[in-house]
């Protein structure tokens, strides 16, 4: 038994160490930054079955949460540069830096996949005594501190949102944070909270059965699952040199991974990202497909730390400049 | 007809009746084991049953998450490590039992009064889902922090010998329950600057530690004391013991229900405040609280399993999820093409007397599974000390290490062992600190929302506490509690009386 | 109720040092909750922590009062009754399996611990302790690593290269 072992052992470094060809040669490891259940959890869940069919190999999916997703993120980084260990998550890191969080965003890493994307989307309770952006507007000036906007803490979705809002038009209203947008969407139905932004996937079905009624698509153009809900550009047109914007789910590795396995991983992540099932799924979500790698995918990434960054900081809950870390102005 | 057709689907169909079967033992298993939870095995089953039809792969998990559940009562009885924190409350009195033999006896009669509970929250799921969850999400922050608080006052029930001691056990547990990046502000608590710290404590690593390494170094003292042995004549428990038990057992499905229906609130706390409620209703138990009373024992057991049913409420009528395991099944839900939300009655009116039909098999496997082998479990307990204690740390250390991949977590399970182990020895109860890591989090976050609800002011809660039914009722159940059957009271005034007579 | 005995009588050696410890420890996180973010307003992430340590300060206030009055148990020595040398030996045990269980990988160092604990606590032959040892061991790594993917930490042991060996020789 033992002498099998290290026969196999042997034969197995020696196998590793003549060339990189067959790689994988082992399970590989995807860490995911966020809790099981989430919608990260569900994207990576859904697509890596896929990916284990382009590959050939098994992917271990263990959830890492903490930090905002720090945690996961300085797990990866931490373990070898040999393509075994993905990190699996969304646009968080890319405000670490600002946020004093962490010293390692996306832009220390390198991006497998870019999957999808989401829409911001703002809704309120039924019975609040608005229906559109413009009545949301006109009702919180009218009364001010008494509107509730639900949030998700600093750096999540709803801050930028309501950052995006605040450089054009003054608002006072209460805000109060709930431990991410599912919790909050279910105060929003119970009356805890009256107004919040919030991702168009977690939303639709809520709205289409009339639990709570859409304000404002916070994007340039309407979408397809809500023909009728007038893009916030059309209240606010300043909005525009922000938009399109919106939470992302992709894939990463650690920098210095041999170009060999990244092209392995881009080239199965690129095809499974394409299967209809996957695809289907996604756009029932609500979730725009990007599958983007490479510059693309650098550029996408780029762009949306730098608007998100400078509106942080511009609303005044940076811990940091953007410009310490050189991220340009958007 | 139709309901009745999709209610015994999985019954019928020999693959679905197997794979519930399976689920559910696995589930038992998973249940057992700390630092396993239901939420991860039903994670790991979305991967694995990502190409089968939707049903089978329901089946599966319901069963899962109906025996895991369950199986958390296993090792908190015969080891006193819950396998899960909504076993916490069962090895406090489960635990006793089983040193004095009758782990047989406790686990079949929590396997019954588990059942039990089951069904009850299986028929308020069939019968009453869209009330009950209109009823759940109209509480408000404000609501959520008195329940909190209500649950908080059980430190009174835990205390043991001295209340001080059991004060500030509670304390700490809420101080533990704080630590990390607070989810509101992002604000660091306690954190020293580790970035590992930015999520906290994991309650399962300070529950592991204190309840099962604490317990295993105090067992190093009586390393020459005998094994206990079992008696292992009754398994199935008395007619008469369940006739008796079943009010009581009743009462505590429904607060387990209604705990479990709530977003945010699942098995865990329904579990503890069903043991309060116990302590409180039952006037003259034949064995103390704390020592082996069944009633301490059935009481949790029958809550955690009637919220099963409780957390399936929203998540069938509304798609919002009502504890962290229902949330994983949303996801599977979506991942196999289907739309959990408040569409789903009407597009998919067959899902949900599926589930139910499906919830309900689960629930007769656990009773099947249940009373048998509970003889070769209750043999764990005569194995030499020598063995079983290492056992036991090499399985908290893995089970620590299991919650999430992280070696920190087993630092923090060892450090609360040795304090647990210390606190134990100078008369410190230590289920007040797993109360509180459990309960710090719901009262922190909601008392901060209510007072910013009412723009920081105390008296503007108070006021708007009175407009709303639930709110006033709440409230005065927390007085009442307080100044007439709490322990803290009577307890206070017991001293007084007993120092001024001596 | 009755039958419980709610007060301690008599206090065990260490248990006066160990309650003002326990006080010296409350003020610090008193301390540590003020400098989150002082007594700012009552919705600040601050206001909980330090409400939960004002009322540890208090509590363990009064336990150590108590302990004063209370007269020390007669024939209890702290070496022997509460801090005999097996339970030292195997917290220290366990520390070491602890610290090692990174570097040395799972499959390794759970095996050592196993083995000399339970070799240390059970005293039969060394034959019987290392099948007891790998038997536990083999049941865990199945349950944990195998059905339930937890990766536990691989240390020094390659174990996923032999998994898929292992795998690829069965195909």
């Amino acid at each position: 038994m033992k002498k099998t072992t290290i026969a196999l052992l042997a034969a197995l470094s020696l196998s590793s160490s003549l060339s990189f060809a067959d790689y994988p040669t082992k399970d590989i490891q995807g860490i995911i930054q966020w809790g099981a259940g989430g919608s990260t959890d569900t994207v990576m869940r859904s697509i890596t079955p896929h990916v284990e069919k382009e590959l050939g190999t098994s992917i271990i999916l263990t959830n890492k949460t903490g930090g905002v997703g720090a945690i996961a993120t300085k797990f990866v980084d931490a373990k070898n540069a040999d393509g075994y260990t993905l990190l699996m998550g969304a646009e968080n890191p890319q405000m670490y830096k600002i946020l004093g969080l962490s010293d390692i965003d996306y832009s220390d890493m390198i991006a497998i996949n870019v999957l999808a994307r989401g829409t911001p989307i703002i809704v309120a309770n039924n019975d609040a005594p608005f229906n559109n952006m413009q009545e949301l507007i006109d009702y919180t000036k009218a009364h001010p501190g008494e509107v509730k906007f639900g949030s998700t803490g600093p750096g999540g979705l709803t801050s930028i949102v309501t950052a995006m809002l605040d450089s054009q038009v003054k608002l006072d209203y209460i805000s109060i944070p709930y431990n991410g947008d599912g919790p909050a969407l279910t105060a929003l139905q119970g009356g805890a909270i009256d107004v919040m932004p919030a991702v168009l996937g977690a939303t639709i079905e809520q709205i289409k059965a009339g639990r709570m009624k859409a304000i404002s698509l916070v994007d340039v153009e309407s979408s397809k699952l809500l023909p009728d809900l007038a893009p916030i550009t059309d209240t606010l047109p300043g909005m525009k040199s922000y938009l399109p914007w919106g939470p992302f789910f992709g894939v990463f590795v650690k920098k210095g991974t041999s170009d060999e396995a990244v092209e392995k991983l881009q080239a199965a992540f690129q095809k499974a990202a394409f299967n209809s099932d996957f695809v289907d799924l996604m756009q029932k979500r609500g979730f725009t497909i990007m599958n983007i790698s490479g510059d693309e995918a650098n550029y996408f990434l780029e762009a949306y730390r730098s608007t998100s960054s400078w509106l942080v900081h511009d609303a005044g809950f940076s811990k940091f400049s953007p410009e310490e870390f050189g991220i340009r102005k958007p | 007809m139709d309901a009745l057709h999709y209610f015994a689907m999985s019954w019928l169909s020999p693959e679905l009746l197997g794979l519930t079967a399976l689920g559910t033992f696995l589930g038992i298993y998973v249940g057992a084991i700390p630092g396993l939870s239901v939420t991860m095995a039903v994670s790991i089953l979305i991967s694995f049953t990502f190409a089968w039809d939707v049903n089978y792969a329901l089946c599966l998990m319901v069963g899962v998450y109906m025996g895991g559940v369950y199986g958390g009562s296993r090792t908190a009885i015969l080891l006193n490590i819950p396998g899960a924190p909504s076993a916490i409350a069962t090895a406090l009195d489960g635990y006793p039992l089983a040193k004095k033999g009758l782990a047989g006896e406790a686990i079949g009669l929590s396997t019954v009064m588990s059942v039990v509970g089951g069904f009850v929250g299986i028929i308020v799921l069939a019968l009453a889902a869209p009330t009950v969850s209109e009823f759940a999400i109209t509480f408000q922050p404000r609501d959520y922090m008195m329940l909190g608080i209500l649950g908080i006052m059980l430190v009174g029930s835990l205390s043991g010998g001295s209340l001080a001691r059991g004060i500030f056990a509670g304390a700490l547990g809420l101080l533990i329950g704080t630590v990390g990046l607070d989810p509101m502000t992002a604000e660091e608590r306690f954190t020293f600057g580790v970035v590992e710290l930015w999520d906290g404590i994991n309650p399962v690593a300070v529950m592991i530690g204190m309840f099962g390494i604490s317990e295993a170094l105090h067992q190093l003292h009586h390393m020459n004391k005998a094994v206990i042995k079992q008696k292992i004549s009754r398994v199935i428990p008395k007619w008469s013991d369940i006739k008796k038990y079943m009010p009581l057992s009743l009462q505590t499905s429904f607060i387990g229900v209604i705990v479990g229906a709530l977003p945010g609130t699942g098995g865990d706390i329904a579990a503890l405040m069903a043991y309060d409620h116990a302590k409180r209703v039952t006037k003259n138990p034949k064995v103390p609280f704390g020592e082996g009373a069944k009633e301490g024992l059935i009481a949790p057991e029958a809550a955690n399993n009637a919220a099963v049913g409780g957390a399936y409420i929203p998540m069938l009528t509304l798609g919002i999820p009502g504890d962290a395991v229902t949330a994983v099944f949303i996801g599977a839900l979506f991942i196999h093409g289907l739309n959990p939300g408040p569409l789903l009655l009407i597009e998919q009116p067959h899902m949900f007397w599926f589930t139910v039909g499906n919830l309900t098999l689960a629930n007769i496997f656990v009773l099947i599974f249940g009373l048998t082998g509970i003889k070769l479990f209750s043999k764990i307990v005569e194995c030499p000390k020598g063995i079983l204690i290492p056992l036991i740390f090499l399985l908290s250390i893995v089970g620590a290490y299991a919650i999430n991949n992280a070696i920190t977590d087993i630092w923090w399970m060892l450090a609360f062992g040795v304090f647990g182990y210390f606190m134990r020895l100078y008369g410190f109860p230590v289920g007040p600190v797993i109360l509180g890591v459990i309960l710090s989090s719901l009262t922190d976050e909601n008392w901060r929302r209510a007072i910013l609800s009412e723009r920081g002011s105390i008296s503007d809660l108070f006021i708007n506490l009175f407009h709303s039914p639930l709110s006033t009722v709440l409230f005065s159940v927390i007085v009442l509690i307080l100044f007439t059957q709490s322990p803290l009271w009577t307890r206070w005034l017991k001293r007084k009386l007993f120092h001024e007579t001596t | 109720m009755s039958s419980q005995s709610p007060f301690i009588k008599t206090r065990k050696p260490g248990e006066r040092i160990f309650c003002l410890l326990m006080v010296m420890g409350s003020v610090y996180l008193f301390w540590q909750s003020y400098a989150i973010s002082g007594f700012s307003s009552f919705s600040s992430p601050g206001a909980f922590p330090l409400a939960a340590s004002a009322t540890m300060v208090l509590a363990s206030c009064v336990t150590f009062l108590n302990t004063l009055k209370l007269p020390a148990a007669e024939n209890v020595r702290f070496v022997y009754h509460c801090f005999p040398p097996i339970v030292a030996v195997i917290m220290a045990l366990i520390l070491i399996y602890s610290v090692v269980l990174e570097s040395l990988g799972f499959v390794l160092s759970s095996f050592a611990f196993l083995f000399v604990s339970i070799q240390f606590l059970y005293r039969r032959s060394v034959l019987t302790t290392l099948t007891i040892s790998l038997l536990a061991l083999i049941v865990v790594y199945i349950i944990f690593r195998l059905i339930f993917q937890v990766v536990l930490p691989e240390g020094i042991v390659p174990e996923r290269e032999i998994l898929s060996s292992i795998k690829s020789l069965w195909s």
